[in-house]
């Protein structure tokens, strides 16, 4: 329902698209680091320093910080996309994207993604 | 009285962007915190859109600039090889060159790699994302913000978690680089 403040005001869509690829892009930082210690061929593809010269010695993080940002930013211009001009509801938007922020924080905790590594 | 290469970039890492990070921080929470049409004027607002613009997207780039900076500068130093032959299980005055491997190489420093370093080079990359979706909110509202309260709400628990993954980062760098300094 538009109020009077929201019909004075731009449409939310835009900032609901940028809220959102911010809980992708740690929900991915997160899901990318569980999968280096679950797969040693993911791990290995990870190396982007080695695999594609992005950087020299970072290791399997050059390849989770690439990918995530890249997540962000993809995940940014399609919601923009998809959002630009419209009205949505803030608050489920809000419960969504700090749920993707959420998982984030938990599987890069180590505690938690080591529960996933092999023996 | 002399830094090294290694020594100023850990500096720019940790002092430098990490003070400028926390000076953005307490300057955009506040702004974001007063920015409600019962607490200014509409002059109010106008004068301190700019100040809370500058908070939030100066907050926006540090984070930015600082996992750059950490990631593909700072890291692969903590991270190098020591040459064949040295003794990983030893914390010799060789070793301490590579800090990774000198803090693995005793038990009672290894928990500083396993959980300090591992948890600090993932989450510190949530700070950006946060704070670029705060940065955004305000560039695209400006002095509309007043009248969107459950945005500011969204901004204000974006904006701490932001400050919460730095805070983590911040502190598990400053402890490891005490405990095994990229020098």
């Amino acid at each position: 329902m538009q109020t009077t403040d929201t019909m004075q005001t731009k449409p939310n869509g835009p900032v609901a698209a940028v809220f959102l690829a911010a809980g992708i892009g740690s929900l991915v930082m997160g899901i990318l680091v569980v999968l280096n210690e679950v797969n040693a061929d993911i791990s290995s593809f990870l190396k982007f320093d080695a695999n594609f010269g992005l950087g020299s010695g970072v290791g399997a993080l050059s390849g989770k910080a690439t990918l995530s940002i890249l997540a962000f930013l993809a995940s940014w211009l399609v919601l923009g996309l998809l959002l630009r001009g419209k009205e949505v509801k803030f608050g489920p938007v809000l419960t969504i994207a700090l749920i993707l922020v959420a998982g984030g924080f938990l599987l890069t905790f180590p505690p938690v993604f080591e529960i996933f590594a092999p023996a | 009285m002399q830094l090294s290469d290694k020594e100023l970039w850990t500096l720019i890492h940790g002092m430098g962007l990490g003070a400028l990070f926390l000076l953005a921080f307490g300057g955009g929470l506040a702004g974001l915190w007063s920015l409600r049409s019962k607490l200014v004027t509409e002059e109010g607002i106008a004068e301190r859109t700019p100040r809370l613009l500058l908070g939030t997207t100066v907050m926006a780039l540090v984070a930015w600039l600082t996992v750059i900076v950490g990631t593909w500068i700072v890291y692969p130093w903590y991270r190098a090889k020591p040459p064949e032959g040295l003794d990983l299980t030893v914390q010799s005055d060789a070793l301490r060159d590579f800090p990774r491997y000198w803090l693995l190489a005793s038990e009672e420093t290894a928990e500083w790699h396993k959980f300090g370093m591992e948890w600090k080079e993932h989450v510190a990359f949530l700070a950006p994302f946060l704070a670029t979706a705060v940065a955004v909110a305000v560039i695209y509202y400006g002095t509309q913000l007043i009248r969107r309260g459950e945005i500011r709400r969204a901004m204000l628990i974006f904006f701490t978690l932001a400050f919460a993954a730095a805070a983590v980062a911040g502190l598990f760098g400053a402890l490891i680089t005490k405990a095994a300094p990229v020098a």
